[in-house]
């Protein structure tokens, strides 16, 4: 069966050595890719590239991106705007920034349904509800500055998947919470991945969020893809050196337990922070 | 005893210096354009060409009576075509070499040299032909003109006399020392000027004159005030009455100024304007009333602070000899005004005036735009008018657009603006009276005269420039001055004063309505004490 | 600040309600001229004085305030709405459509306007009412003083055009135009306002000018223009201190102003 997302694309900055170069990657319909890789790897860059907005930061794309039978480079802007929150979203790495300050949180969900639905607007406090968000109108009238990060981050999820997307590009959306609110959102987007059958390409550079949640995992180190390929496998078995430098870089503890089998390992360390979750007397988003 | 006699010797001897030395400062609004005194055609260079140029004749500023200079005497032969100027001897230029008749034939020749342009040359131009100045002995010289020109001898007033050896040599009392563009210009005493004083002193008593440039009147003030400068030439009421309250000496009214205030309608035939408005202008009894239902009392009052008087022809009284003294301005007269627009088929509808075809009488005035004095008498004329039931409309548009419409399109109704007089004579306003004239301002330029009164006018004023005695010249002029009152093709307003600040530390300083107001007599002008004059 | 609020609120609703009833309110006409009253100092008869043909100065101010305080927000509205079309568009579409406009906005600002409003005036008809002079007078104005407001309107848009949110938007697929009318224009809005507050006061100067000029409010018409312009001699002002009037109440009026519209806005 052909890929949902196939790509191989070369993408930088003018002016600056290429942040990319030549990065091909697969991803089946449903399935899940951990995209791991240093800070300033182009990660972002990478996800930027896939729903071709990488002009609005100046970059330039070159290459070709199969998705669901097209080249998206070969799509109109017309064609792209459909397609973006519609059949592929997009959660963008800082949710603090992500959000409009002078946008009411029910307002810019509105906006995002309004993008491409015809039907009346409803507000969506099911989907609210189900990323763990107080879904009442108090909260909807609330502005991006009178919410938490977890919170923000949280509603950014709730909009890229309010259409259902087939694709859902995640950039390090847990990366400003905690840990029990960051094993909420992984558990959430399990969920949504089971429940939606929808892809993701799970971008991180936290290597037990990856474990815990990715089938397949992509290694980008200096611009490449340097490994590719069953999350347990890469993690038991790093070929490349730097993949290797990444996992012993990971806590010793948990490691330490024999067979490394990280898929358990990673399976466990969910459970444990699900407890603890229980245990902790105030809920993170009780007001 | 010696040492008592010491301080009574130095005392004397101060009071003998008194008189002499200092610096005279004022402002100029611009640099001067040149120091050429043939090319002069901007204020600036006025100034400096009076302060530095000798002349053959002068005409005093108080009396306007010509005065011999350099010329010790002269004689205007064949019918005004010639004079003849006996020159004064032993005069020295500023750089030491004699001044002789060749000097004087030398400045001639370049004034009148067609490829120099000169302004001041230009009042000389009385017909085709040549100039021929010739000298006849070493101080002796004789200029014809190809035809007469009236009041020949007061035009030398302007000319000031050349060397024909040295380019900067200067006859007059000052010499240009230092000039800084855009900063200021030092004038030094000539040591050699003709001039002295009744005690046989050689004149100037002044040591230099420093000429600032400085356009903000304000700032001008300002440093008036610290004294920091001796003399402002034209004050405007308002500041004249509060510096008059601060320092009384200072502030000096030296009576009605040459300057006329007017408005006149537009009478040109093709004008863009309605039939029914140009038939209005075109009536003198509609020009009359107008003329009549204007408070003239009331612009003096209100607009110059007293300091001006109500208006009654081309020439101020100031002008001694050619203003017509038998003439009384227009009364302010709403009743008879009136009147006078009944009987020519006005009438009062409520409170607008409508003409006989029943339009309303309402016309618009342009003025030059930033002027605060017009604003105020277009101001009163429009209440003035309102009584009587004609509605004005003030329209001030800049200078430029201002030209255009009175000179070329002709796209306006009635204007109102101000004549500046720096001729006595009535020659100089041959291009304002004659109907054929660029500047005869309700009807230029006109083929033949319009109308019986203007072919009155143009035989009158070709007559005062046909002859040369002042007698049958001033009664010609007369009638011009009496029909322009009956038919009021200008409606002269208000004379206003000539105000100016003189500080009190300068001595025989004595302002006149003449151009330089001031100064005129720089030469005699002097510190009351020279210690505070030199500071 | 609440209280501040109501303050100005109820003292521009005053202003206003005057100016509006300037014809009951005033003592006299305000083209009267009480010629035998010049420059008097304040009286009963005459509360702020007269000028020097003898109007009355409350009068004038009262009917001064009329044509300013409609005419200069209505100039400043226009000149805001060309500002904030220009801007908008220039700052968050960028490109050559920004560089352009840009180019047209810096060409505007440098163009000798005042040339255009002399050639306006000279075209004008002679016989035209005080109000309609003064009417096209400010709408030139409004239609000629929107390129510095489009300046400023433009970095704030480019600002948002590179912001995160408006990314996060345009991966949710949003249009641009609905971008720039729901995303763009609220965080613009306090600059847009100030951008207008700004504006009033400069056009009531620009009017007062331009009468320098004859472009002005004509005779006998009053403004708060031409009544400033009295100021010019600050002699007088020392000697007479109730010739501030109408510079104390365009201060009191635009900080007025500036207190109702300024509030922390909760877009911020
Ligand atoms: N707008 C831009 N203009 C120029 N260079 C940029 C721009 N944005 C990012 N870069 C550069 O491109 C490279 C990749 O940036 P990118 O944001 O994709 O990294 P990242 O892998 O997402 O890092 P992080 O883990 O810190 O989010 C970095 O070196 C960065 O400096
Ligand atoms: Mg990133």
């Amino acid at each position: 069966m052909e890929p949902l997302l196939s790509l191989r694309i070369s993408a930088g900055y003018p002016g600056r050595p290429a942040v990319l170069q030549d990065v091909a990657l697969d991803l089946e319909a449903g399935g899940t890719l951990g995209l791991v890789g240093q800070s300033g790897s182009g990660k972002s860059t990478l996800a930027l590239a896939i729903l071709r907005l990488l002009h609005l930061k100046g970059g330039r794309t070159e290459g070709r991106i199969q998705f669901a039978g097209r080249d998206l480079t070969e799509c109109g802007e017309r064609e792209m705007r459909r397609l973006r929150g519609r059949e592929i979203g997009l959660v963008l790495q800082s949710a603090s920034s992500s959000l409009n300050p002078a946008l009411r949180i029910g307002t810019q969900l509105r906006e995002a349904w309004r993008a491409h639905a015809d039907s009346a607007w409803e507000k969506p406090f099911e989907l609210l509800q189900s990323v763990g968000l107080h879904a009442d109108d108090a909260f909807l009238r609330r502005l991006p500055g009178e919410i938490s990060v977890g919170q923000a981050q949280r509603v950014l999820i709730a909009m890229a998947v309010l259409h259902r997307p087939s694709l859902l590009i995640a950039d390090e959306p847990t990366s400003a919470l905690d840990l029990i609110t960051q094993a909420e959102v992984l558990r959430l987007l399990a969920a949504l991945n089971r429940e939606r059958n929808m892809a993701t390409l799970f971008i991180s550079h936290d290597l037990l969020s990856i474990a815990s949640y990715c089938r397949r995992v992509a290694i980008l180190h200096e611009g490449r893809i340097v490994e590719c390929g069953e999350t347990g496998r890469i993690f038991s078995q790093p070929a490349h050196p730097y993949t290797r430098r990444l996992v012993e870089a990971l806590p010793r503890i948990p490691l330490a337990a024999s067979s490394l089998n990280l898929a358990t390992l990673a399976a466990r360390l969910e459970e444990d922070l699900a407890q603890r979750a229980a245990a902790d007397v105030v809920h993170p988003q009780a007001e | 005893m010696p040492v008592t006699r010491l301080p009574l010797l130095a005392l004397s001897a101060y009071l003998a210096w008194g008189q002499w030395g200092g610096e005279l400062r004022f402002c100029l609004r611009s640099d001067p354009k040149t120091f050429d005194p043939l090319a002069v055609a901007d204020d600036s260079s006025e100034t400096v060409r009076y302060l530095t140029g000798g002349v053959l004749v002068r005409v005093n500023r108080k009396t306007q009576q010509l005065e011999p200079e350099l010329a010790e005497s002269w004689k205007v032969a064949e019918g005004g075509r010639k004079i003849v100027f006996k020159l004064r001897e032993r005069v020295l230029y500023s750089e030491g070499t004699p001044f002789s008749a060749e000097d004087v034939a030398f400045t001639v020749r370049r004034m009148m040299d067609p490829a120099l342009h000169s302004p001041t040359g230009d009042s000389f131009r009385s017909g085709s032909g040549e100039v021929r100045a010739e000298t006849l002995g070493p101080h002796r010289v004789s200029i014809l003109f190809p035809s007469p020109i009236a009041g020949l001898e007061r035009l030398f007033d302007q000319v000031a006399i050349l060397s024909a050896v040295s380019p900067k040599a200067v006859l007059g009392p000052f010499v240009v020392a230092e000039h800084k563009a855009g900063s200021h210009l030092l004038l030094r005493r000539n040591p050699n000027y003709w001039k002295k004083d009744a005690s046989g002193r050689r004149l100037p008593y002044l040591d230099s004159v420093r000429l600032d440039i400085q356009q903000n009147r304000d700032l001008e003030q300002i440093r008036f005030r610290r004294g920091e400068i001796h003399l402002i030439d034209s004050l405007d009421p308002e500041t004249f009455d509060s510096l008059a309250a601060e320092a009384p000496a200072s502030a000096i009214d030296a009576g009605p100024s040459l300057d006329t205030e007017m408005m006149w309608f537009n009478q040109v035939r093709n004008a863009p304007l309605p039939e029914y408005k140009k038939a209005w202008f075109r009536s003198k009894a509609f020009r009359r009333a107008v003329s009549e239902s204007i408070n003239r009392d009331d612009i003096a009052r209100l607009v110059y602070r007293g300091h001006a008087r109500p208006a009654v022809g081309p020439f101020s009284p100031s002008n001694r000899f050619w203003f017509h003294a038998g003439l009384r301005p227009h009364g302010f007269d709403p009743a008879g005004a009136r009147r006078k627009l009944e009987q020519e088929g006005f009438r009062l509808d409520g409170a607008v005036l409508r003409d006989r075809e029943g339009h309303p009488v309402e016309f618009s005035l342009v003025t030059n735009s930033g002027n605060k004095t017009r604003a105020r008498i277009a101001s009163l004329l429009q209440q003035d008018l309102a009584k009587v039931g004609i509605r004005l409309n003030i329209v001030p548009l800049d200078f430029p657009s201002l030209i255009e419409r009175i000179n070329r399109t002709f796209h306006y109704e009635a204007c109102l603006l101000g004549l500046v007089n720096v001729d006595l004579d009535p020659n100089a306003q041959m291009n304002v009276w004659l109907s054929s004239a660029a500047n005869h301002q309700w009807n230029p330029n006109q083929p033949s005269p319009a109308t019986p009164w203007e072919a009155e006018i143009d035989r009158w004023m070709r007559a005062q420039a046909s002859t040369l005695d002042p007698k049958k010249r001033k009664a010609a002029f007369d009638r011009v001055q009496e029909i322009v009152w009956e038919e009021a093709p200008f409606l002269y307003l208000a004379n206003r004063n000539f105000l100016a600040a003189i500080s009190p530390a300068l001595r025989n300083t004595a302002p006149a309505a003449m151009r330089p107001q001031t100064f005129w007599n720089v030469e005699r002008i002097s510190f009351a004490n020279q210690i505070s004059g030199r500071r | 600040m609440q209280t501040l609020r109501y303050l100005a609120a109820a003292f521009l609703l005053m202003v206003f309600l005057a100016s509006v009833g300037a014809d009951f309110l005033s003592p006299a006409p305000y083209e009267r001229q009480f010629r035998d009253h010049p420059n008097e100092p304040p009286s009963r008869r005459f509360p702020l004085g007269t000028d020097e043909l003898g109007r009355d100065r409350l009068s004038r101010l009262l009917h001064g305030s009329r044509v300013s305080l409609l005419l200069a927000p209505a100039a400043a509205l226009l000149a805001v709405f060309l500002a904030a079309l220009v801007g908008l568009s220039a700052g968050f579409l960028g490109g050559w459509f920004e560089r352009a406009a840009m180019a047209c906005t810096d060409l505007f600002v440098s163009l000798p306007w005042l040339f255009l409003l002399l050639t306006v005036r000279a075209l004008l008809p002679l016989n035209v009412a005080p109000w309609t002079s003064v009417s096209i007078t400010f709408l030139l104005l409004g239609l000629l003083g929107w390129a510095s407001s489009a300046r400023v309107i433009r970095a704030g848009a480019a600002a948002v055009r590179g912001s995160d949110f408006a990314l996060q938007a345009r991966a949710a697929g949003c249009r641009t135009a609905r971008l720039m009318m729901v995303h763009l224009l609220p965080n613009l809005r306090p600059a847009i306002a100030a951008q207008f507050w700004i504006s009033i006061p400069v056009f009531i100067w620009s009017e007062a000018n331009l009468g320098m000029l004859g472009l002005g409010v004509t005779e006998p018409l009053p403004s708060w223009g031409n009544l400033l312009l009295e100021l010019a001699n600050y002699r007088a002002v020392f000697a007479a201190p109730w010739l501030l009037a109408p510079a104390v109440l365009l201060v009191l009026v635009s900080s007025g102003f500036h207190f109702i519209f300024s509030k922390e806005d909760p877009c911020r």
